[in-house]
């Protein structure tokens, strides 16, 4: 059994409980929501696809299952240098979108960290504390920083595709 | 020239503008340069202002420097371990503070022959080795004789050898800080005992540990060099190397009304859940020795509160479920010696033990609390 919880603005807390089938039919968390009574209408494809999506600030976040996975771009992990440290946010910690939620330090300076939704803390890359380097070795993988609940999907809408984010870099570059 | 912030607050306040903050002043003033000098020696009211003109101050297209001096204290660094950085026993006894600042980097010791210099920039004109010429420039410019350099660590030498400078920094969202130290007649009789720990042999954690280097005053190659000189010969040179045509500025970081808010960014940066709790998770394996029994000691600390402890005691010296008692009273506690010994304190009180257990419990805590 898979509880999936969606915290909204315009309703009260929601539980969903799922059956997962081994193959995903008519039971998919996107087909169950959209019976339930949302005042909006939900796209499907932002909301739960694995696809990346990139702040302006060099972080990118992938949903899957309503739970968003935050880190840090190559272009980031590149212009940081070597990561010798990851300062993360406590489970269960609370952030508004663009709040600061910790810093990872390196050579250049320490790096302050913002978070590019709206949600709560629900796990932490453990692994980065013995080894911060995943941060520039695997950045979009093992490097991953923290995973999150996401209150308000709107948000997604408002961050950047990939092909979108490669056009913002060479922008900053030139 | 020197313009006194605090007449001119007066004005800006006596004037319809209440809203009038020390950033509008800057606004208003159309300098893509200003050198500020902090009134206040205070580490926490200092590394306030650092925080609010990081914060508050439009930096895309203007930079400052900040000259500041603090009373003895000793500033870790974001991530670091105080205990593994600095004797703190020692500096409570001579009344010397801690301080953590938000930048990374390592642990130094400032004293008022200590001077600090903060660069702001936008992260764009974020450039480490540009500001340290401005420092180097500045000393040669005083004198030509003077062999200091800065290494690829953003260290300055003095004679290819003694550290006079260390720099540490912080990227925000849109601007940037480069902080350094310059050493021009810190107390050298103080400065390596604060900051060699007491304790770092029987602490294992991930926190980033400095980079010790011998050290030397400029005061020890020529005793003409004082601190004024130096801070209005770096304040000139920032000008010429950046092309600012900067007044230097007074600013007492006590001010609330011109800058609203560094109250409580001070405040902040003075709680022990700042300066202690942000330690990264560490934990403490040691050996004490009570009364001839050596005691097995083991505590995790994380978010610098005592997670678990456990002690390897004789039973003949004190049953184990006394040990349990007592150790089951330090978890969750502060790892801090006042908050233990006033725990051990009630611990005693409520927990019946005959007057032999009591002192054996009492030098427990004394053993316990020497390695905090």
């Amino acid at each position: 059994m898979d509880v999936i919880s969606i915290f909204h603005e315009d309703i009260v807390l929601l539980s969903v409980t799922m059956v997962m089938n081994h193959r995903r039919n008519a039971r998919t968390p996107a087909r169950l929501l959209a019976r339930t009574c949302y005042k909006r209408a939900l796209s499907t494809t932002t909301r739960f696809c694995a696809a990346l999506k990139f702040t302006d600030k060099h972080e990118w976040v992938r949903v899957d299952s309503g739970v968003a996975t935050v880190g840090i771009s190559n272009f980031a992990q590149e212009a940081l240098g070597d990561v010798v440290y990851c300062g993360l946010p406590e489970v269960g910690t609370k952030l508004a979108q663009s709040d600061e939620f910790g810093a990872l330090e390196s050579v250049k300076a320490a790096s302050e960290l913002y978070s590019p939704l709206t949600g709560e803390v629900t796990d932490v890359n453990d692994a980065l504390a013995d080894n911060p380097g995943l941060v520039n070795k695997s950045c979009y993988k093992d490097g991953w920083l923290i995973k999150m609940t996401v209150y308000i999907p709107e948000e997604l809408d408002g961050l950047m595709e990939e092909a979108a984010y490669e056009r913002y870099i060479k922008s900053i570059e030139d | 020239m020197i313009l006194r912030l605090s007449n001119r607050a007066c004005v800006l306040s006596g004037s319809a503008r209440l809203k009038s903050t020390l950033s509008t002043f800057f606004d208003e003033m159309g300098k893509a340069g200003i050198v500020l000098k902090s009134a206040s020696t205070g580490i926490f009211e200092n590394l306030a202002l650092e925080d609010w003109i990081h914060d508050r101050v439009d930096l895309q297209n203007r930079s400052m420097l900040l000259l500041w001096r603090n009373s003895p204290v000793v500033v870790i660094g974001r991530h670091q371990n105080p205990w593994q950085e600095c004797n703190l026993p020692l500096m409570r006894r001579l009344g010397i503070p801690l301080a953590r600042r938000r930048s990374g980097g390592g642990t130094v010791f400032h004293d008022f022959g200590n001077i600090n210099m903060t660069f702001f920039t936008s992260k764009k004109k974020y450039d480490r080795h540009r500001n340290l010429k401005v420092v180097t420039r500045a000393l040669k410019a005083l004198r030509p004789d003077l062999d200091v350099a800065a290494s690829d660590r953003f260290d300055i030498l003095l004679n290819g050898h003694y550290k006079i400078s260390g720099t540490a920094a912080k990227l925000g969202r849109t601007s940037a800080y480069h902080h350094c130290t310059l050493l021009c007649s810190v107390d050298r009789s103080i400065l390596p005992s604060v900051l060699k720990s007491n304790t770092s042999e029987v602490i294992k954690s991930s926190a980033t540990p400095s980079v010790p280097s011998p050290v030397k005053n400029l005061l020890d190659v020529d005793p003409t060099l004082d601190s004024n000189t130096i801070m209005d010969a770096i304040a000139s040179q920032y000008s010429n190397e950046f092309g600012f045509d900067s007044p230097v500025i007074k600013v007492d970081p006590t001010h609330e009304g011109l800058m609203p808010g560094i109250h409580k960014m001070a405040q902040d940066l003075q709680t022990w859940e700042w300066i202690y709790g942000r330690t990264p998770k560490f934990s403490v394996c040691s050996s004490i020795v009570v009364e001839d029994v050596t005691i097995k000691l083991d505590m995790d600390i994380k978010n610098g509160a005592v997670e678990q402890c456990a002690m390897e005691i004789p039973e003949n010296w004190l049953p184990s479920e006394m040990v349990n008692e007592f150790t089951s009273t330090l978890n969750g506690s502060k790892y801090c010696p006042n908050e233990t010994a006033v725990l051990v304190a009630a611990f005693m009180r409520t927990v019946s033990m005959t007057a032999d257990v009591a002192v054996k419990i009492h030098r427990l805590c004394a053993g316990v609390v020497s390695v905090m």
